[in-house]
């Protein structure tokens, strides 16, 4: 039966037609090339940043076009996900076309070497023949195709003849399934992922539980377990660059520690499929401060938590530690050690703020107060990555495919050697060999090359 | 820093090797062909033996690291990955007169690094991981067979203009380079090599960023970059593999591939923001 009448033309040329497109190599090749010439839009535009950012360098029209079309956050566009969607879709068209071929040529068909064959074969063929016994011959021949092949083909006889097939890299022909079909168990890993999984993020104070994070912007996402941050810490090289952060977490469940851990960076804490990374760090203080009058009379003391605003006993007036830095920008840009910035609030004047250095009084802009700091508690917090993602497994398993795949496609050639020897009346043996190989027939060639020269020399 | 002594020889003899391959190209002598390969492979000692001195260093102050975190150092590696897959390639191939197109680069890579800072810096903690050492060599080993592959479809260029015309008008300088059928070879077989070694380098980044920070894929200038240069190669295996793509179309698809690589390694750093340590 020839090609064509196996395939008859029954429904309609749309389908053929459909069916062309998708496994057809020109739509890889052009939605390889546009993805990339896309991702290097994406790398030039910087992507997911804040309004505001991209006004500093874009007009707000071409902001708001850009903003329109997708281009500010291109990965997650809908023209994005389409040529994915379409990538996808190719792969798995071109995986349905090639399969059955793929099975068909793992199948042992011809194991016998015939005419037919063997007329396929002729460049590969050899002829030799041998004044030896036909047992001697086949003994030395399996032990020379041996090295390359197995040592134990399989033997068919057939009136008179021997037949001996020998066959190595076979699944080297899986190459084409395991590469394609990885792409698609990645891209599930990733949907799984943004389907079932959630990023979020959450500062922990020393000493503080928390049960819930922020997952994104004005989300609040609650574990049904708390973390409490037993205690954070910094060491840092003595050139001042940072050597190690360390977070030592406890996994409360029910009131009751499950689990403890110090996690790094590098080294997170995983807990019901929840992760948590170890990510910034920061500390507010709490602050102690005496207020004074103009003239230096002591009105009262004030404990400060950190942005709360407080009043002060003794004064008519409310203050609130609104920031803390350590590492104060002076106005001509030197560095000025830690500041405080403090809001006062009174009922004669609008609210105002001013700057505090530590160890110094700080004046209101009238004179009327000045603040001591007396007592100063830094609170430290670590800040932590949160993650839930059920597809990275996914992700992991295609990742296998594909390196497994890439490498039986380059290093791996399907070869099929046959060896066909029969006596002839006069005593003498006649040996004939060829081969195939679906891959690098150059070198396949040479190789038998070897093998032919070297049974011409059994004696 | 004995290390930077050794360092600076390595430069000289890769200034020397590149000199001689080029010659090599005029004077095709059996003699010089051997003082080429000769003097590039001492270059690599050199430069190996460098690099395990500043490895070796790097203990002695305390710090202990495998020297390939910084720029200097990923330029460093990077010319030897370079230097050593070129000559395994000239082993396997026989292919001298290509050296011309390829040792300029361990040269020019070594000079551009001396000019960045050297000292040995400790680690921060996103760099103190397991996975440190198998991402950045399987990158800079791909890298460099993409190198070796961008040097031979460069030549290969060459050669084919040559072949177009008649005998008399080709030249002898032309003539006697390889036949374009051969450096189309190793055009794709370099190919061959640095794809599967780019694949496993992305995926050990993948795994590692997954590891430091919870996501595998955050769409971050490097590793789009390293999809965009993973994509390239593709399409040309696609097209050469499927379609029979070879030879023109094949070469310069393998030139834009490194064009792409060296922005992924280089541009990416000092053009856009990102992940990446030796931004610096």
């Amino acid at each position: 039966m020839s090609e064509e009448m196996k395939k008859p033309k029954k429904g309609p040329d749309i389908v053929d037609r459909i069916w062309n497109f998708f496994t057809s190599l020109k739509l890889v090749i052009v939605l390889l090339l546009v993805l990339s010439i896309v991702s290097v839009l994406g790398t030039v535009i910087e992507q997911n940043k804040l309004p505001q950012e991209y006004y500093s360098y874009l007009s707000p029209g071409t902001v708001e076009l850009f903003g329109k079309l997708g281009f500010l956050d291109m990965y997650h566009s809908w023209w994005f996900t389409s040529c994915l969607a379409l990538l996808a879709l190719n792969i798995i068209a071109c995986t349905m076309d090639r399969y059955p071929a793929i099975i068909r040529g793992m199948k042992k068909k011809n194991v016998v070497l015939d005419d037919k064959l063997a007329a396929e074969l002729t460049a590969d063929l050899t002829k030799i023949k041998y004044n030896l016994p036909a047992e001697e011959v086949e003994k030395q021949a399996i032990a020379l195709a041996g090295k390359d092949f197995s040592v134990h083909p399989l033997v068919t006889e057939v009136e008179n003849t021997r037949h001996l097939f020998f066959e190595t890299g076979k699944y080297g022909r899986l190459s084409f399934l395991l590469t394609h079909l990885s792409i698609l168990v990645i891209f599930a890993g990733a949907i799984t992922g943004s389907l079932f999984g959630f990023k979020g993020y959450v500062n922990v104070y020393e000493g503080e539980t928390i049960s819930a994070i922020s997952a994104g912007k004005n989300e609040v996402k609650t574990l049904n377990f708390s973390v409490r941050c037993n205690s954070f810490n910094v060491d840092f090289y003595p050139n001042g660059m940072p050597k190690d952060y360390r977070s030592d977490l406890s996994v409360i469940q029910d009131g009751k520690e499950v689990i403890r851990k110090t996690i790094r960076v590098n080294d997170p804490l995983t807990y019901q499929g929840i992760t948590f990374y170890q990510s910034s760090y920061g500390g507010f203080p709490d602050i102690t401060f005496d207020v004074m009058d103009k003239n230096g009379v002591l009105l009262g003391s004030a404990f400060t938590p950190f942005r709360q605003k407080t009043v002060v006993p003794g004064a008519n007036l409310t203050i609130e530690v609104a920031d803390y830095q350590e590492h104060f920008h002076l106005p001509d840009g030197s560095e000025g050690g830690p500041a405080i910035g403090l809001n006062i609030y009174t009922p004669a004047a609008p609210p105002e703020g001013i700057w505090i250095t530590p160890g110094q009084p700080g004046v209101n802009h009238d004179g009327t107060y000045s603040f001591v700091v007396k007592g100063f508690n830094m609170k430290k917090y670590t800040g932590l990555q949160v993650a839930k993602d059920p597809g990275v497994w996914f992700v992991w398993l295609g990742s296998v495919m594909l390196v497994v795949g890439i490498m039986l496609a380059f290093f791996v050639s399907h070869k099929k050697l046959w060896i066909r020897i029969r006596s002839d009346e006069r005593g003498k043996t006649e040996l004939t060999a060829g081969g195939t190989a679906n891959k690098n027939k150059h070198a396949f060639a040479s190789e038998l090359k070897r093998l032919a020269k070297r049974l011409q020399e059994v004696s | 820093m004995t290390n930077s002594l050794l360092f600076g020889i390595s430069i000289f003899v890769y200034f020397f090797a590149m000199v001689l391959y080029v010659s090599y190209l005029a004077f095709r002598s059996e003699m010089l062909g051997k003082v080429c390969t000769g003097a590039l492979l001492g270059g690599v000692i050199i430069e190996t033996a460098a690099i395990l001195l500043r490895w070796y260093e790097s203990y002695q102050i305390g710090i202990g690291r495998a020297p390939l975190t910084n720029l200097y150092e990923s330029l460093v590696f990077f010319a030897l990955t370079i230097a050593v897959t070129y000559l395994i390639v000239e082993r396997k191939f026989g292919i001298k007169t290509a050296g011309a197109f390829v040792t300029p680069f361990p040269f020019i890579i070594m000079a551009y690094a001396s000019l960045n800072p050297n000292e040995i810096q400790p680690l921060v903690p996103a760099l103190q991981s397991n996975w440190l050492i198998s991402h950045v060599v399987t990158c800079f080993v791909g890298y460099a067979a993409f190198a070796v592959s961008f040097g031979v479809s460069f030549l290969y260029l060459f050669k084919v203009k040559a072949e177009n015309r008649t005998a008399k008008t080709q030249g002898a300088f032309l003539a006697h380079l390889p036949a374009s059928d051969l450096l189309d070879e190793v055009g794709y077989k370099t190919i061959a090599i640095g794809f599967p070694l780019l694949t496993i380098g992305i995926i050990t980044g993948a795994f590692w960023a997954n590891v430091a920070w919870g996501t595998y894929w955050s769409w971050d200038p490097k590793e789009t970059w390293s999809l965009i240069v993973w994509l390239i190669y593709a399409a040309y295996l696609h097209a050469r593999i499927t379609r029979g793509w070879k030879g023109k179309k094949a070469a310069i698809l393998s030139i834009v591939g490194f064009l792409a690589t060296i922005f992924c390694y280089l541009g990416v750093n000092l053009l856009l923001s990102g992940l990446h340590s030796y931004g610096g």
